[in-house]
């Protein structure tokens, strides 16, 4: 499709209605960082552009009953930057933070990277570790989806084509809980996460492990939990023995999940999944309030 | 004696312009009625290929296409050896040969042109590997051996010096091409003055050079080319060879019209060429003391489709594989070698940044086996003032190797 | 064509603009500001960085349409119109920090965009602040320190 009008939307409804009329036709731009250069590479080819980074009703960080609520139009450095986000989810900050440079920071949004469905997104193990809801609008309908339900395939989310993500939201830290982040990459700046990980914990007193999440980034077609790992440390007390065993099933788990990937992949994720996830489990401890 | 520069902080004349924004280099110029060069590039990397232009000279606001045919004067160049084409004629040697050049009104338009360019290739055996290529079974020029140069170098007895040797090393180091990824990919503007004189405004780091480049390619004496250097966004030797200075040159003169190139980040990769591959397979003996007795290797440098400064380049790597460490006993083969890879040329070193990781490597190993630090063991065989170097040259003027070393080696508490 | 109005280094404009034209096009080929320069057009080197509304963005992922009602600053905008240099650009010049000069005016924009947030960074907070910005030329410890040499500058109230 040849592009013929781009729109720069103030209003949600405007954005909604626009939608409802142009479905496939139309796709949303957020901050551009994915969009421009998929556009430059004809990997899309929208005939029109509705521009959502400058609509207000998207753009807010909100305590809402139990929850709090990210607008998808958010851009990582107000998330990275945030006092409304507790203390104890600073994972999902420093998810933020270690999202490319400040350049991309100041552009790229939360929903962006979720809609885009990249499996290195960064900010999605944060979210899927906190048990993250995804709240989707059209024109007549608002619903909601569980994160972890929200991924269809590598690059595909569950969008109607008059849909658009809304916010996501997830419930406020309570005592005992905490999120840890960690992403590993080339290097500090501009690197793509070779892994992420994403450890919620929810511990009594004596460190015991009532709850935990697990989310991990760049390990499976899209941002997934780790399910098998989550099972495994629940109830347990967790010593240093304990985590050291956690550590160990998780990387057996990637041998076998990744057994047909290339060499930098099957040879050195299950390796490096065990450093990684350890001190993603240790920050989340560390921040249990 | 008093010195305007040396010994005093000097603000770099281009500073001013610089920090400003008023700097000029290639892509900020703009001139009027203007027209947009793009070139086609091979997709595949060992093909003979026919080309058909029909379709994409109908698209509006195509001014011209060239071809191999379209070059004035000789259809070469390069700068040791004039193996590259200027617009490949019917072979490709490497993916990114350019075998087409658009000129168009606008830089979209050259794009839309580039792509309704059908290429027809009839792909033939490709050689990637320098060992390999060194056979001869493919040959990447026609009728020329893919062993381009070969660099040897003896010095005294290698039998011996092994013999002699206590402990022996050996091993085989393998360094990986890189990319110079300067920050202002290849840009440049070509006009025709008055007089007939064919102007180039690209960033070069070879002017002079480019210049007669250009005349045997435009068939035209050097004075009628004039090659103007604007600001250079970084080079670091992948500005060396010519990229697209003779197809804005032939643009302008068929056109009558300034013409302008510029180069996309992915372009420039595939434009310009690398730093050498090199496969160093080297043994290194020495006595109990840690004295070095023996080296011996033979390293070979994958210079890719094209020679560029292959010769240089391994001429240098064969030099300096000794380390800066007297040995009385050498024995090197240094080879340069085509094949279909992106072709290699200068890059910050120019051979003598691959072969420490062979040589110094094999140091910290001696000196292990030894016993010994690896501070110590290259103290006791550095270069001094009137060490003779392995291919004979004496070094008579200021060698502060010993100092370094030691200061270094102060400051990181290994001494 | 669609027409927006921003505002350059202070000034308005009212631009026609094509529908697939990235702000750093709109920049450079409309509006004559060359010192915004493309390095790779995907966001990796910060050549094209300008400051939108207070913030460091690459230009080369703004699409031309969404600077509509955008405040853009480019190195242009921070020399005086007496021809004195921005604090920023003097510390540059001073330390040493210019090479081939194609980083510096995106460099000194992140600079900018740094100390006016925050007056006194740590040398942490400059490597962070730079982060998105490579000098192939790697001159990276002299923009450090120029950068410092900036805050001085500033918190001198100008050069
Ligand atoms: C240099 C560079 C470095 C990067 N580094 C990282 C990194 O370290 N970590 C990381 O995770 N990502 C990284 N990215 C990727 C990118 O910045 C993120 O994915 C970012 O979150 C995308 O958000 P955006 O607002 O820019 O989305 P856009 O590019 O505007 O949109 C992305 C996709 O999502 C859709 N979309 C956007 N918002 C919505 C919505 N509300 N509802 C429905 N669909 C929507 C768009 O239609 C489009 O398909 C990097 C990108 C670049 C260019
Ligand atoms: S050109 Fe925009 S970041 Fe490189
Ligand atoms: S000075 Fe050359 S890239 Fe920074």
């Amino acid at each position: 499709m040849e592009l013929k009008k781009v729109i720069k939307a103030e209003k949600l409804d405007e954005v909604l209605n626009l939608l409802a009329e142009n479905r496939e036709r139309a796709k949303v731009i957020a901050g551009g960082t994915d969009f421009v250069i998929q556009l430059r590479e004809k990997k899309i080819a929208p005939e029109v552009i509705i521009d959502i980074s400058d609509v207000d009703e998207l753009n807010f960080i909100r305590k809402s009953g139990e929850f709090i609520e990210i607008g998808a139009a958010t851009k990582f450095t107000t998330i990275k930057n945030s006092g409304i986000i507790s203390d104890a989810f600073k994972g999902l900050k420093d998810a933020a933070g270690h999202v490319g440079s400040p350049q991309i920071r100041n552009l790229g949004t939360v929903g962006g990277n979720i809609c885009n469905g990249s499996p290195a997104a960064d900010t999605v193990p944060a979210l899927l570790a906190l048990g993250a809801v995804a709240v989707v609008k059209s024109k007549n309908n608002t619903r909601e989806v569980p994160l972890e339900e929200f991924y269809l395939d590598r690059g595909k989310v569950k969008l109607e084509p008059d849909e658009i993500l809304y916010a996501v939201k997830f419930l406020n830290s309570k005592p005992g809980q905490g999120l840890g982040f960690v992403k590993l990459g080339l290097r500090n700046a501009l690197a793509i996460s070779s892994i992420s990980i994403a450890v919620f914990v929810e511990t009594d007193n004596d460190i015991n492990c009532k709850d935990v999440r697990i989310g991990s980034g760049a390990l499976a077609k899209f941002p997934i939990r780790e399910k098998e790992v989550e099972a495994f440390l629940k109830g347990k007390t967790l010593h240093e023995d304990v985590i050291e065993e956690a550590t160990e099933f998780f990387g057996k788990i990637l041998e076998q999940r990744l057994a047909g990937r290339p060499p930098v992949e099957k040879d050195y994720k299950p390796y490096a999944i065990k450093g990684v996830f350890k001190e993603a489990l240790n920050k989340a401890l560390s921040v249990v309030c | 004696m008093d010195f305007n520069v040396i010994g005093k902080s000097v603000i770099r004349v281009d500073g001013l312009a610089k920090v400003t924004g008023k700097a000029i280099y290639p892509q900020d110029i703009y001139m009027d009625n203007m027209l947009f060069g793009k070139t086609l590039r091979s997709s595949v990397p060992h093909a003979y290929f026919t080309l058909d232009t029909s379709k994409a000279e109908k698209i509006e606001g195509v001014v011209k296409i060239f071809t191999a045919k379209d070059v004035p004067g000789h259809n070469s160049h390069g700068v040791l050896f004039k193996d590259h084409e200027v617009l490949c004629e019917k072979k490709v040697r490497r993916i990114g040969d350019p075998i087409a050049f658009v000129v168009a009104v606008s830089e979209k338009i050259a794009a839309e042109a580039i792509e309704a360019i059908e290429v027809k290739y009839e792909e033939i055996p490709a050689v990637f590997d320098p060992v390999e290529a060194m056979k001869d079974e493919i040959k990447v020029h026609d009728g020329k051996s893919n062993i381009i140069y070969h660099y040897k170098l003896r010095k005294g007895n290698i039998e011996e010096g092994f013999a002699q040797s206590d402990v022996i090393v050996e091993n085989v180091y393998n360094t990986s091409m890189v990319e110079h990824a300067f920050l202002q990919p290849e840009a440049g503007v070509s006009y025709v003055e008055d007089d007939g004189t064919i102007v180039v405004c690209a960033a070069t780091q070879y002017p002079h050079f480019d210049q007669l480049e250009i005349a045997e390619a435009m068939g035209v004496p050097a004075e009628k080319v004039k090659v103007i250097n604007p600001a250079v966004g970084g080079a670091f030797g992948g500005r060396e060879d010519i990229t697209l200075q003779i197809h804005l040159a032939m643009a302008a003169v068929y056109t009558g019209r300034p013409v302008k190139a510029v180069y996309s980040r992915e372009e420039s990769f595939y434009a310009h060429s690398k730093r050498h591959p090199e496969i160093i397979k080297i043994k290194t003996g020495a006595n109990k003391e840690g004295k070095l007795l023996a080296l011996e290797a033979e390293i070979i440098a994958d210079t890719g489709a094209y020679a560029s400064w292959a010769i240089n380049v391994t001429r240098k790597s064969g030099i300096h594989v000794t380390g800066p460490y007297v040995i009385p006993n050498v024995k090197v083969d240094a080879y340069a070698v085509y094949t279909n890879n992106p072709f290699c040329g200068a890059m910050r070193g120019f051979g003598a940044t691959q072969v420490p990781i062979a040589t110094e490597q094999q140091m910290d190993i001696l000196a292990e086996k030894l016993n010994i630090s690896p501070v110590e063991i290259r103290l006791k065989n550095a270069f001094t003032k009137g060490s003779q170097t392995a291919n004979g040259q004496t070094l008579t003027d200021s060698v502060p190797l010993v100092d370094c070393i030691t200061k270094a080696a102060k400051a990181i508490g290994m001494f | 064509m669609k027409t927006i109005s921003l505002k350059v280094n202070g000034k308005p404009y009212t631009v026609e603009v094509e529908e697939d034209m990235r702000l750093l096009d709109l920049l450079r080929d409309k509006l004559g500001f060359t010192g915004v320069k493309e390095g790779c057009a995907e966001g990796e080197c910060g050549a094209c960085s300008v400051i939108m509304d207070g913030n460091l963005v690459t230009s080369c992922l703004v699409m031309a349409f969404q600077a509509d009602g955008k405040e853009i600053i480019t190195i242009e905008g921070l020399q005086s119109e007496d021809g004195t240099l921005h604090p920023i650009q003097q510390a540059f010049l001073d330390e040493g920090a210019v090479q081939c000069g194609f980083c510096t005016p995106a460099m000194v924009l992140a600079a900018k965009a740094l100390l006016d947030k925050n007056p006194n960074p740590t040398d942490e907070q400059i490597k962070e602040g730079i982060s998105g910005n490579l000098c192939r030329c790697t001159g990276y410890a002299k923009i450090v320190s120029a950068v410092k040499k900036a805050a001085e500058y500033l918190n001198q109230g100008g050069k």
